[in-house]
């Protein structure tokens, strides 16, 4: 199991682009990715589930990434939190 | 006759359509072979997708890419694990395929209604749009397919869902009524880009008709007849051909020169309030930019703007006027407008108090930003600046100094910038008026604000009813300022424009035409119908009308011997 702390950088949070696009990424890793944040626990592959948890920018997170390819999946989805998520 | 808003102009009539909601309620039930409900599930599932990328693709092709992303959104929800995904496992649980969509459709529905930022609590309204899809696909509910309508139906409905607009065809569809939705909504928006009439918010309507009722719409006035009768309309159908006619006509004026009927050249610019709307202004074909209010970066704001943040809105504007005049005028507001971060004391008459220019030249510090953002601006394009409720020469000559000083500056600094920028004098006072001949030696140009330049001449105010009736540009006095206005100008070789409402004036433009007026800033609306009406008339039939109603000594008679010269 790997972890990362970051924080939430684009203006406007995690709004329905770039949950959709985070979400896309995730599924493809083999490994469960989760993000802790204000006590709970939130699956990257849902779409729904990061759009409800409420981030927004400047929320500090954690990313846990636990799996065969777990590696991979927290340098990826890290550099994509921290570029901003596209927006 | 049914009232409601007018959102989309044009007269409609046609035979009605009603797009009913259905009743999607359904019983319960456990199953027993939950492989055949997941089965039955993953089939709506599938159809609905199908349905909103093929919707999807419809609306990129004939809205926007942006509108589409909205829907693409929603196949992406139900395909999500935590939507479908724990669906198909409350399914395995022996629920049927509709109390499993709805319980989790519900449960995100109450999470996002409550958060606190408004663009989330709005995805609660795009999962309640996917549960209502897929759960007619499950009740087997077929929506009327609305691209399939008669010629001349007029729909009527609740509201139009963006996925019931992406399918309309602008060529069937006479008309559109609906019980709510406002000038702004999205059925608005799409039924003035299809130029399809429109009245909306019409309490009602979809209980009071029955399909296949006529039904007039004049989506100009906002008025609605059911069923009227013959003599309606056949007046209906009049207005609809003169109003069919008359667009027809103003299209053939886009993209021309605005020339009179002897050939003589004038132009039209557009009154702008925002730099978005400077697109608008070149999308109806103006000439330029004959009023941009900077008003918008104070009153909007919590700070008094920086050079930064007024230098990138007049950029905007000025780039998106591709080389075209872009006219700014300097500050413009005093003590009638509560700004908590400017000082301005309650006065017993703010419009005759510390306001405009006023204001500006008593703190040079806060008006020398403006000029400074205003003159980096003409780097761009071709920028002129224009200064309101000039009353004195002096005004003029300070404005005049202060941008010198800020040229010197600019240039010391190495910022580059229009040496030939014009600094030009809103016509606005009557003093104005009266010593225009000497505004002229000083300004480069002038600009009539017939809307304050009629308070003022007539020392009216137009909000108190008792002497609204007073308030009109047609009043001789105010004609004889105008008149006055422009001979200053012409007579001292600078160009007159105006950007009061009067510019646009059916009846004015004659009169403006013989004094001279060089320059007709109106609402970007109406570029086409202004340059229309320049068309029609020569500089010889402008004059003999003008002096018949310059002889005139009642508003009343002026008026109504402009009516009876005017030319459709």
């Amino acid at each position: 199991m790997v972890s990362q702390n970051i924080t939430i950088k684009n203006e406007q949070g995690m709004h329905m682009r770039p949950a959709s696009l985070l979400s896309q990424m995730a599924a493809k890793y083999d490994s469960s990715i989760k993000i802790m944040f204000s006590g709970k626990e939130i699956d990257c592959k849902s779409l729904m589930f990061l759009m409800a948890a409420g981030m927004k920018c400047g929320s500090e997170i954690e990313l846990v990434c636990d799996g065969a390819d777990e590696a991979a999946a927290l340098a990826e989805i890290t550099a994509f939190i921290e570029s901003g998520m596209g927006d | 006759m049914y009232k409601g808003i007018a959102a989309s102009r044009g007269i409609g009539i046609g035979s009605i359509c009603r797009l009913i909601e259905h009743d999607l309620s359904f019983e319960a039930k456990i199953v027993s072979d939950t492989a055949a409900e997941k089965e039955r599930f993953r089939k709506a599932i599938d159809s609905f997708v199908e349905d909103t990328n093929a919707m999807a693709d419809e609306i990129r092709k004939n809205i926007g890419p942006k509108e589409a992303e909205i829907l693409l959104g929603h196949a992406v929800m139900i395909s999500d694990p935590a939507m479908s995904g724990e669906m198909f496992k409350m399914i395995e649980g022996g629920q049927c395929a509709e109390a499993a969509l709805t319980a989790v459709c519900d449960m995100f529905i109450g999470m996002f209604s409550q958060m606190p930022d408004e663009m989330m609590r709005q995805r609660a309204s795009d999962i309640s749009d996917v549960k209502v899809s897929v759960l007619k696909k499950l009740l087997g509910v077929e929506d009327i397919d609305i691209s399939k309508v008669p010629k001349g139906t007029v729909l009527v409905c609740k509201d139009l869902t963006p996925s019931m607009t992406s399918q309309i065809v602008k060529e069937t569809v006479a008309g559109i009524i609906t019980e709510v939705g406002g000038k702004t909504s999205h059925s608005a928006i799409l039924a003035r880009a299809l130029e399809i009439p429109a009245v909306l918010s019409v309490p009602g309507i979809v209980d009071a008709v029955k399909d296949k009722d006529t039904a007039i719409i004049d989506g100009t006035e906002g008025d609605v007849y059911i069923n009227p009768e013959g003599d309606v309309l056949a007046q209906y159908i009049i207005k609809r051909e003169e109003f069919i006619r008359k667009q027809a006509e103003l299209k053939t004026f886009f993209g021309k020169e605005t020339l009179t009927a002897d050939g003589d050249k004038l132009e039209i610019y557009c009154n702008i309030g925002t730099p978005k709307d400077a697109k608008k202004a070149m999308e109806c074909d103006g000439e330029g930019v004959g009023l941009f209010r900077s008003e918008f970066l104070y009153m909007d704001n919590t700070h008094l703007p920086t050079e930064e943040e007024q230098f990138e809105a007049y950029k905007e504007a000025v780039e998106t006027m591709q080389g075209k005049t872009v006219i700014i005028r300097t500050l413009d507001i005093g003590g009638d407008k509560d700004i908590p971060y400017m000082d301005f004391e309650k006065e017993e008459n703010p419009f005759l108090g510390f306001r405009a220019v006023r204001y500006c030249v008593a703190n040079l510090d806060t008006f020398k930003v403006q000029l400074r953002a205003i003159t980096r601006a003409s780097a761009y394009g071709k920028v002129k600046i224009m200064v309101p409720l000039v009353t004195t020469v002096d005004e003029v000559r300070t404005v005049k100094k202060l941008v010198a000083e800020i040229k010197d500056e600019l240039k010391a600094e190495g910022i580059a910038f229009d040496s030939d920028i014009e600094v030009g004098c809103m016509m606005e006072t009557a003093a104005a008026s009266l010593i225009a001949d000497l505004l002229a030696k000083e300004a480069d140009f002038f600009s009539i604000g017939t809307n304050d330049l009629t308070g003022y001449t007539m020392a009216v105010d137009r909000g108190n009813a008792k002497v609204a009736y007073l308030y009109s540009a047609f009043q001789p006095a105010v004609l004889r300022s105008i008149r006055q206005i422009i001979a200053a100008g012409k007579e001292a070789g600078i160009p007159v424009g105006m950007c009061g409402e009067a510019a646009a004036d059916p009846l004015m433009i004659p009169l403006l035409m013989s004094f001279g007026l060089d320059e007709y800033s109106v609402n970007p609306v109406l570029v086409l119908t202004a340059r229309c009406i320049i068309s029609k008339w020569t500089k010889a039939e402008a004059d003999a009308l003008a002096d018949k109603v310059m002889a005139m000594d009642t508003e009343e008679e002026i008026v109504a011997a402009l009516k009876a010269a005017a030319k459709e």
